[in-house]
């Protein structure tokens, strides 16, 4: 069963996804509510994927995606954006993120997108 | 060669040739970066050329005339005959040599002196070049021998209906495919509007080289997310693929024309090619232009401070006076902006020197560009386009280090240097960063000691203070004195270029990670805002730009220190106190402290409390500097000039930042 943290400023789209991933067969193995407590966590749980989101108040996920690729380079990590943020998810893109879902999650989009991500 | 004394027309060659080199060098520079020759920038340097081997010609410049004649046929035979195979590498070293040789010509010509230089041996070796890429053997031995191993494909990429973000999900596939392949080329342009319609309907079509095998690449594309439909072709091996290239994908690219890479390189050469709506100006007439708005600021405070109104009731008159006022101040401002100029020019010459020196000292470097379209005085450009160049010099030959070592180091391979422009407050601030090895705070500790510059051990000393001593004239650390810098006289000269026209350079450094260098430089001094004091008889001003607040103060809010300093404490902060009537001997009834009105100043963080007698009231005044006869005689603490008030009398204008120092 892959590992997920997820990271989101919002309760309600933390609580959200975590069903939508529980329901699909991965296992949430922690939360997170701005980029800083992301990477602590990170650090902990390990996880084998990562879903980021990219607005969050004391660090944004940009930079969290930085701090966790430095501290391991095979990191995977997802981009999670609203519409608009498209100029983002190409920088992130570039940091190394592996890929991007978009809000509001279309179900398949998003299970898809974490099943192939190896 | 008959004597030319026509100035006017041999001041515009120069002007236009300047300009038209420039512009020529970026083109080159940035051509040969990307590794292509295109049809515009051919057309543009056929063009470049063109022009300056007429007006060279008129001028009966012939070694320039010829010279640009040449590089006209050169440029004839690549645009014509479209040779498959070009060694890049020698024909931009063709062309900046020659342009240096240009260039040299016109500084002669500037001097007063003639363009004697001998342009045969350029030429021959454009000869030799024509020559070798026009012969047919050396293009087919080339041409094999470069594509020999590497196989070009084409594929076109379909995602699935309703995955929306089609251009997203294009550009990460373009970015893992950068990994293991070369020279891609793709359709459509990421950055168009409607790439993600364009792509649902014909897909994204990606040009590109490799040398590894079929079925890895299709199975590396294969795991594309949301991949509906994949195509994959080997192309035939193709001697005239540029052609093809330039024909089909660039053709398409070109309709649509909003490649951004263009759209960059096109915004940062309208600044030196200006040729619509604008129209040269003599510096000398801005000069005198300036001047006069100087005076005509002093002599609307003579009218309206005039002694004889003084007490008068006239309503009407000071509301025309207001009115006047207003549109003196419109025109002093606009007459200060047409002396600014954008930095880009100045910025854009340093393309040529990381050039230079990435492939002398064999460091791949980048140049970024940061804020360039800041204007600053026109006199200001002169004078930082020479510590410019030795900071980017300096940040390449000492700071960058090589490929390897920064591997070792976890560094990207590539150095950047970044250079930056901005406005704070009433200053320019002009910022080169690089990302190196940083200072060596000890060998500069070391040495400035050896040099007897410290005497106190280096515990006491903060980072900044022992980077600042890289300013001290004679000083460098360097082992080598390379042909670049290192003979420590570059850094000093810097300091005193830019002190000479009322800058300050700092400098910060974090040890592997670079060093970052400002350049603080004030806009026009010429006219600014003061506030006038009395003290006795006399009357200074002090900028209204340092001041951040005035009192009365009472005797108990004073302290003095052991040292005989008086200080005062201010919402929990102690400040020293300068009593002016002291420093300047200037006779007066008010040494008491309740006496008097206390104002405090502040210069780049350090505050400072000035007492004075009285306040005048605030007025613009014109910055005269100080006559000669007192300049030469001495060098007078904490004044920075004086002015003329609307009574007639002299105010003295204060360098708070040169008080404060001491």
């Amino acid at each position: 069963m892959k590992k997920v943290l997820i990271v989101d400023d919002a309760a309600f789209m933390r609580m959200s996804l975590k069903s939508m991933l529980e329901r699909n067969g991965f296992e949430v193995v922690g939360e997170a509510e701005n980029g800083e407590v992301g990477v602590h966590k990170y650090k902990l749980c390990h996880p084998d994927l990562v879903t980021m989101d990219i607005t969050m108040p004391k660090m944004d996920g940009i930079q969290a995606l930085k701090e966790i690729k430095a501290y391991d380079r095979n990191a995977r990590v997802i981009m999670v954006s609203a519409l608009g943020q498209e100029v983002f998810i190409k920088e992130a893109i570039k940091l190394g993120a592996k890929y991007f879902i978009v809000k509001p999650f279309k179900e398949e989009h998003v299970i898809k997108v974490l099943n192939q991500i190896k | 060669m008959p004597a030319y004394n026509n100035e006017p027309l041999l001041e515009m060659f120069v002007f236009e040739t300047t300009q038209l080199l420039e512009q020529l060098e970026q083109v080159i520079i940035h051509s040969e970066q990307s590794k292509s020759f295109g049809p515009e920038e051919v057309n543009e340097i056929f063009r470049i050329m063109h022009t300056i081997k007429g007006s060279a010609a008129m001028m009966h410049f012939k070694d320039i005339s010829t010279l640009t004649h040449k590089i006209e046929d050169l440029f004839y035979f690549i645009r014509d005959k479209e040779p498959t195979y070009i060694d890049y590498s020698t024909l931009s070293d063709i062309m900046l040599e020659s342009i240096d040789f240009i260039k040299l010509e016109i500084k002669k010509i500037e001097n007063g002196g003639k363009p004697d230089g001998d342009s045969l041996p350029i030429k021959e070796k454009i000869d030799k070049f024509l020559t070798f890429i026009s012969d047919p053997n050396s293009q087919a031995n080339k041409s094999e021998t470069e594509e020999k191993y590497k196989k070009r494909f084409k594929t076109t990429i379909f995602f699935e209906e309703d995955c929306e973000l089609e251009h997203i999900r294009a550009y990460t596939v373009i970015n893992d495919l950068k990994n293991i392949v070369e020279d891609i080329y793709y359709i459509p342009d990421l950055e168009q509007s409607d790439s993600a319609e364009i792509i649902q309907k014909a897909g994204l079509q990606i040009w590109f080289t490799t040398d590894r095998p079929f079925e890895e690449i299709h199975h590396f594309l294969s795991k594309t997310i949301f991949l509906k439909h994949l195509e994959l072709v080997e192309l035939e091996e193709n001697k005239n693929f540029n052609k093809y290239l330039n024909k089909t994908i660039k053709a398409q690219q070109k309709i649509t024309d909003t490649s951004l890479e263009k759209k960059d390189f096109e915004q940062s050469t309208y600044m030196v090619s200006s040729t619509q709506n604008m129209i040269s100006v003599h510096v000398a007439k801005l000069d005198k232009l300036m001047d006069l708005v100087g005076e005509l600021v002093i002599s609307e405070a003579m009218v309206t401070h005039n002694p004889d109104l003084e007490g008068l009731k006239i309503d009407n008159f000071n509301k025309a006076a207001s009115q006047h006022r207003k549109i003196i101040n419109e025109l002093q401002d606009i007459a200060m902006s047409i002396r600014m100029v954008p930095l880009a020019a100045t910025f854009q010459k340093m393309n040529r020197i990381v050039y230079d020196m990435s492939k002398k000292l064999s460091k791949e470097v980048k140049l970024k560009i940061i804020g360039e379209e800041t204007e600053v005085d026109k006199n200001i450009i002169e004078s930082i386009s020479d510590p410019l160049m030795h900071l980017v010099r300096n940040a390449i030959d000492h700071g960058i280090e090589s490929a390897e070592e920064r591997k070792t180091k976890g560094k990207a391979e590539i150095g950047t240097i970044v250079l930056e422009a901005k406005n704070v407050g009433g200053d320019v601030l002009i910022i080169v960063k690089d990302d190196g090895r940083g200072l060596d705070k000890k060998k500069i500790f070391t040495k400035a000691k050896a040099k007897g510059l410290i005497n106190k051990p280096e515990s006491e000393c903060p980072d900044q203070e022992i980077y600042s001593y890289i300013f001290l004239p004679g000083f460098s650390t360097s082992e080598n004195v390379t042909e670049f810098s290192g003979r420590g006289v570059g850094m000093d000269v810097v300091a005193q270029n830019i002190g000479a026209i009322g800058g300050t350079v700092s400098v910060d450094s974090i040890p592997d990670q670079g060093t970052t260098i400002t350049l603080k430089i004030p806009l026009t001094l010429a006219i600014m805002d003061g506030m006038i004091v009395k003290i006795g008889n006399a009357s200074y001003t002090i900028p209204t730009l340092n001041i951040r607040e005035a009192f009365k103060p009472e005797n108990n809010d004073v302290i003095t220190d052991p040292d005989g300093h008086e200080i005062i404490m201010i919402r929990g902060e102690c400040y020293p106190i300068l009593r002016l009537h002291e420093l300047y001997k200037i006779e007066t009834s008010t040494v008491e402290i309740s006496d008097g009105i206390i104002v405090v100043v502040e210069s780049e963080g350090k505050h400072l409390c000035i007492f004075v007698d009285a306040l005048v009231g605030e007025q613009q005044v014109v910055v005269k500097v100080l006559p000669k006869y007192i300049r030469n005689f001495k060098k007078i603490r904490g004044i920075a000039g004086c002015t003329l008030l609307g009574d007639g009398s002299i105010s003295l204008i204060l360098d708070i930042a040169d008080l404060i120092k001491h």
